[in-house]
């Protein structure tokens, strides 16, 4: 065909628009029951109206069952995460900063004492100690590669914190060799042991401690990030079922007001029972819903974040006091170990050094021990900041603030060893700064005894707190798989019991 | 009757929108963190050699390039980066305000500034240390300012820790900036400069004559700030700093900027603050 030929057939033109052309003829037939649905007549019926009712309120009570059941599945799911699963991991790899950190001073007191083994908690109790931290912390790194999973990143994290520990394990077997080797005076290290452990004390400093920090770090990230979106998604559920128990109620009640008005009954008792078992149920979701978020939010604030922040406290302090050690042992180093000294000492309890002091320990001795005082006198008054600060402003009442207290007390305790300590150093009497510093029944070594088990209780409290909210948190959840489907169940046979008769009347 | 009940479904409905719009609200709320940002404005020095120093309408330097860095991890490409220059005293204040988004600013990590900015990293933790004329020997440590003029920057706290913390009895020398400062070492005018050995390195490698002396006697921890309260960034931002250690980056960037001058840098990932 081209484009030049004509057409044979005429062009039918279109029907002029003020002519309408007559519709095709339609052959006469019932409207198929969807026309007839859309089109609504039935609902000006009696029994059609009847029959719109039941069916919006029961579809109705399935929204509301589907929202309760996914607002409690989260709930149970962030339970499941905090109080189970992430969230006691995570604690437990927080040990491993602890056991490498305490590996570490054991090393420094080992080296510092030499050849007068009964020093302090002695050669065999520091070594037995190193063995049974080197021991933690393999276990910690186990719960850590667990958590990691399949993150190749996190994974590779825990890897070199392994890895580093291998190679400083040899470093410190070398410093110990050597140091037995040179059979020296307390105190008075031979150069090539203090080269050889400062080699492995770097490595412990700037490699490993950081790499296992973070390791807990991240996976808190990963419990956070997850309490976040279930306490949130709970929070949301619990406003979701509200509305569509509203939804029900709104329905039941302009059903009961039709056949009140319809039937001159004054109330239907079937309809009356779903309604009131509506009520009763969305009430009893939510109060159970709010009590999750709550418990959620003291297991994961009173509880998971208290303990994971008094780990790393408790970690600093003793990595602090094997500064003590190390500032004895390393002349050489003396400066660095106790401006150290000092900047733990901050992050654990930081002090305004007040207005033209130097930021120094001196400074730093005086004022703690003004705010100290303050705090005692009015625990309202809380100027200091650091891990105790926020543990101030957190444990106000109860077991917690008394185990505060006393944490507090027997940090002052340490401070004031230390003072003791650099001032004999400072006038040159090393042999009684170390005396002081190794003192097992009095001396430095009791006392931070004392106060370390002061922060375990102080842990410990919050632990019970944490253990608290999840068992509260597990019970309410109990029977709630079995609650929804059930009382929806019941609620629609109600409804159907109290429509059918009025329809029957239509048979 | 028909009114009665057509309220009652219209009422049931104007709920559930609600309930709808509500429900949207209640699920997103970390919705103003950097990890949700198309661009990003980060605050930076202007005015620091190896660190940050704005070079035309170009900033350049560590600082810049780690910024940069973690903004691409954070799926932000250079090309949706402002960099703005923010000094010292302006930090807490832009943040809050909303000016920048992050400051990578040779900005320490302190418990008081804690209070008032979320800290991802640091991203390095630098050490005080002494900078001194290529030819001086005698200096080995802080302790051997003793009787020795160092430069005092005026406002500036690291003199300070020489002579007030430390009690080394140093005689300070003012000085308008680090720049006056290296300018004064150079010209004899001053023995010494005391401050963090990044900002030393940083001098030290625009090739004036003089000496680390690799003595660190401090931890300046230097962090990323953060609007108070971003966890969700603070973790995203560490996250990509672990990520700039292990991929060797971190120590790529260390040498570019400073290897020129000598300086001993850890290429092991710091320990992170955590975020608060």
């Amino acid at each position: 065909m081209t484009t030049t030929r004509q057409p044979a057939v005429p062009t039918i033109r279109p029907p002029a628009p003020d002519r309408p052309s007559s519709p095709p003829p339609v052959p006469a037939r019932r409207p198929s029951r969807v026309t007839t649905f859309v089109r609504g007549h039935w609902l000006r019926t009696i029994p059609g109206r009847l029959r719109a009712y039941a069916a919006a309120a029961l579809v109705a009570v399935a929204v509301l069952t589907v929202v309760l059941t996914v607002a409690v599945d989260n709930a149970r799911d962030g339970v499941q995460t905090i109080g189970h699963d992430a969230g006691p991991q995570v604690v437990a790899t927080g040990t491993l900063y602890f056991a490498l950190s305490d590996m570490d001073a054991q090393v420094a007191d080992i080296l510092l004492i030499g050849r007068e083994r009964s020093l302090g908690i002695g050669y065999d109790g520091s070594l037995r100690r190193y063995e049974q931290r080197r021991a933690a912390a393999g276990l910690a790194a186990v719960q850590a590669a667990q958590l990691a999973g399949n993150d190749p990143k996190r994974r590779k994290n825990v890897q070199d914190v392994l890895d580093g520990l291998g190679r400083y394990e040899r470093l410190v077997g070398e410093a110990m060799l050597l140091d037995r080797q040179a059979d020296h005076e307390a105190g008075k290290l031979p150069a090539n042991v203090v080269t050889t452990y400062r080699q492995a004390t770097d490595l412990m400093k700037l490699e490993l401690l950081p790499k296992a920090y973070n390791l807990t770090l991240d996976s808190g990230a990963t419990v956070r990030q997850s309490y976040e979106s279930k306490r949130s998604a709970v929070l949301t559920g619990r406003a979701w079922v509200a509305l569509t128990g509203a939804l029900v109620l709104l329905i039941l009640l302009a059903a009961q007001i039709y056949l009140a008005r319809g039937f001159r009954r004054l109330v239907n008792p079937a309809l009356a029972a779903a309604t009131l078992l509506t009520v009763g149920l969305v009430a009893v979701a939510f109060g159970m819903l709010s009590a999750q978020a709550g418990h959620l939010q003291r297991a994961k604030e009173d509880g998971f974040d208290s303990v994971l922040a008094l780990s790393r406290a408790r970690a600093i302090s003793h990595s602090a006091f094997a500064d003590e050690s190390r500032f004895l042992l390393d002349p050489g180093r003396a400066d660095t170990y106790e401006q150290v000294y000092l900047d733990k000492a901050l992050s654990v309890l930081y002090v305004e050094p007040g207005a033209n002091k130097p930021v120094n320990l001196e400074s730093y001795y005086t004022r703690l021990e003004e705010e100290l005082d303050d705090f005692a006198a009015n625990p309202r008054t809380i100027r200091f900041l650091g891990f105790f600060g926020d543990e101030a402003r957190q444990s106000a009442t109860g077991a917690e603030s008394v185990a505060l207290g006393q944490a507090l007390q027997g940090y002052r305790t340490v401070l004031r060893n230390d003072r003791s300590i650099r001032e004999l150093a400072a006038r040159n009497d090393r042999a009684g700064a170390i005396r002081l510093r190794m003192g097992r029944d009095r001396g430095a070594i009791r006392d931070f005894d004392a106060y370390d088990a002061a922060l375990v209780k102080l842990s410990d409290a919050h632990h019970a707190a944490f253990t608290r909210a999840i068992a509260d948190a597990d019970g309410g959840l109990g029977g709630w798989r079995a609650v929804p489907p059930a009382g929806a169940a019941v609620i629609a046979v109600l409804v159907l019991a109290g429509l059918r008769p009025r329809l029957a009347e239509f048979r | 009757m028909r009114v009665s009940t057509n309220v009652a479904v219209a009422a049931a409905l104007a709920v559930l929108t609600g309930g709808v719009l509500a429900g949207c609200g209640l699920t997103a709320p970390e919705d103003d963190s950097i990890v949700h940002k198309r661009s990003l404005v980060i605050g930076v020095k202007a005015d620091q050699p190896g660190l940050g120093l704005k070079k035309g309408d170009r900033y350049e330097g560590y600082d810049v390039d780690v910024a940069t860095y973690v903004a691409g991890k954070l799926g932000v490409p250079p090309e949706r980066i402002t960099f703005r220059t923010t000094p010292s005293s302006e930090r807490e204040k832009a943040l809050r305000d909303g000016k920048v988004d992050m400051i990578f600013a040779t900005y320490s990590i302190t418990p008081k500034r804690k209070t008032q900015v979320t800290f991802g990293g640091p991203y390095y933790v630098a050490h005080q240390d002494t900078l001194v004329r290529e030819g001086e020997k005698a200096v080995t440590g802080v302790r051997d300012l003793k009787g020795r003029r160092i430069c005092a920057v005026t406002g500036s706290n690291s003199w300070k820790r020489v002579t007030e913390e430390r009690k080394v009895a140093a005689a300070p020398v003012e000085a308008a900036d680090y720049g006056d400062c290296l300018a004064k070492l150079s010209a004899g005018q001053v023995d010494a400069i005391s401050t963090d050995d990044l900002i030393l390195a940083g001098m030290a490698s625009t090739g004036a004559a003089v000496r680390m002396v690799n003595a660190p006697f401090t931890d300046e921890k230097y962090g990323v700030g953060l609007r108070k309260g971003d966890l969700a960034g603070c973790e995203a931002v560490n996250r990509a700093l672990t990520e700039m250690y292990q991929d060797g980056k971190a120590g790529e960037l260390l040498d570019r900027w400073f290897a020129r001058s000598k300086l001993r840098t850890v290429r092991s990932v710091p320990q992170f603050e955590g975020c608060s």
